[in-house]
């Protein structure tokens, strides 16, 4: 502490405390070297308080004045007033619950997916109006993953589905909320799809829907949550979706 | 759909129990620190548990107002105020005899002073070696004011600025009513030993 008196005798009691500043702290330990009386009220200070820390009985509360208490603070049975009515809480939480079941999103239980869906689309609509749709430009599966490998903790699943109609067209990297996530291109006729793989939990999966006219698509295979978005028809994206899925699990490396 | 009153009546309710909550998690745990003080203060176990007591139902009712940075010092102000209320009224004489103390620590302090002319010091051995009764009844003896602030210091563990913030006085009386109420208790000790030794 900073202080305005001087008095060495006062001062001791603050410096055993550890309560002076650092100057003053200096300059009382000079004058503890030079004054033996000042050195002998130290030590008297600091065996007072060690005395009284190890002597002195530390009583706790007794035992029934902790229950006395909480019984005075809560004589009224409120769990059970609540249990009987919708409180407060439950219904902000149905009006939250009843907007958005108006949105149309009727099979969603959280709020969040929706975020994620408009991200989703707007990384697939920023990836139409660039110079190049992907960062890596690729028909080779064996070339798109290794890429990703070098960028982040976790290459996604690149499966081929030429046969299927859908041409591999390369791979980007998206940044949802803050986490970059994978994203594989493919071509099916003149249209692009996009579809993205997110660690599950981050998104919760939900059914095809469509946003600023672009058919969005989630699912969730082996912990990973994919968002495929696309503005091919939703016929097309779904038998993408298809045979993204079937693709044997031992041919995507 | 319940009518207004009822509403009014359930959000009372449920305000009601996150008080309680928040009651269990900010005041429980210092019970034993509100206890011991409000001992200290009231000199028997009986009128500290109705101490710490009332001081609960006012922490309960002024809980929302608390801005949770320090819940001891907090709670402890309480106590305190709640201790005093009852000094007031059971022991008022108890409030009053603080400007005796200081008179006398002014004469000594004019005059030769009890410790500090010696070179040696065989009292920190002795302070050393006193016996826990000696010890309460030593701390029991002290003016209020003093007796707190060193309560709240070598017992509770307060630092200077938490002890000034319960006991409503600035830094530097509180160093000095440390001190002051410090050298007493030497003082006592040392009297207590000349008493048994001769």
């Amino acid at each position: 502490m900073t202080t305005s008196t001087t008095d060495p005798r006062l001062l001791v009691h603050a410096y055993v405390d550890g309560e002076l500043d650092p100057a003053n702290a200096l300059e009382l330990e000079r004058q503890l070297a030079n004054d033996p009386a000042l050195a002998a009220e130290r030590e008297r200070i600091e065996a007072l308080r060690r005395t009284i820390a190890e002597r002195l009985p530390r009583e706790p509360a007794p035992a029934g004045l902790a229950r006395r208490i909480e019984a005075a603070v809560g004589a009224r049975p409120a769990p059970a007033r609540i249990a009987s009515h919708p409180s407060w809480r439950a219904l902000a939480a149905s009006v939250v619950v009843a907007a958005f079941l108006g949105s149309g999103a009727t099979w969603l239980a959280l709020p969040p997916a929706p975020a994620d869906a408009d991200m989703v689309v707007a990384n697939h609509v920023r990836a139409l109006m660039a110079p190049a749709p992907v960062d890596v430009e690729s028909t080779d599966r064996h070339t798109v993953k290794p890429w990703f490998s070098g960028r982040i903790p976790e290459a996604p699943r690149v499966v081929d589905l030429s046969n299927d109609g859908f041409a591999l067209v390369g791979g980007r990297i998206d940044v949802i909320g803050r986490t970059p996530v994978p994203t594989l291109v493919y071509r099916v006729r003149q249209h692009l799809i996009s579809v993205s793989a997110l660690p599950a939990g981050r998104a919760v999966a939900m059914p095809e829907e469509q946003i600023a006219g672009y058919n969005v698509v989630s699912w969730t295979d082996n912990g990973v949550t994919y968002w495929a978005v696309s503005n091919v028809a939703a016929a097309d994206l779904n038998a993408f979706v298809k045979a993204f899925r079937a693709a044997a699990p031992d041919g995507n490396t | 759909m319940p009518s207004r009153r009822g509403a009014q009546n359930d959000a009372r309710c449920v305000i009601r129990d996150e008080d309680q909550a928040r009651f269990s998690t900010v005041v429980l745990p210092h019970l034993d620190d509100c206890y011991r003080l409000a001992r200290w203060l009231t000199g028997n176990r009986a009128d500290a548990e109705d101490v710490v007591q009332e001081a609960c139902l006012r922490a309960f009712r002024s809980i929302g107002g608390f801005a949770g940075i320090n819940a001891r010092a907090w709670l402890l102000t309480i106590v305190r105020h709640a201790a005093y209320t009852w000094l007031g009224k059971n022991r008022s004489a108890s409030l009053l005899v603080v400007d005796d103390l200081e008179a006398v620590e002014r004469q000594q302090a004019s005059g030769a002073s009890a410790f500090g002319q010696e070179p040696q010091t065989p009292e920190a051995a002795l302070i050393a070696n006193t016996d826990a009764r000696r010890l309460e009844a030593a701390i029991a003896e002290l003016p209020v004011p003093f007796r707190e602030t060193l309560v709240l210091r070598d017992v509770q563990g307060l630092d200077y600025r938490e002890i000034a913030e319960v006991t409503k006085v600035p830094i530097g009386t509180v160093m000095s009513r440390l001190a002051r109420a410090r050298r007493r208790l030497m003082q006592r000790i040392a009297e207590g030993e000349e008493k048994a030794g001769s």
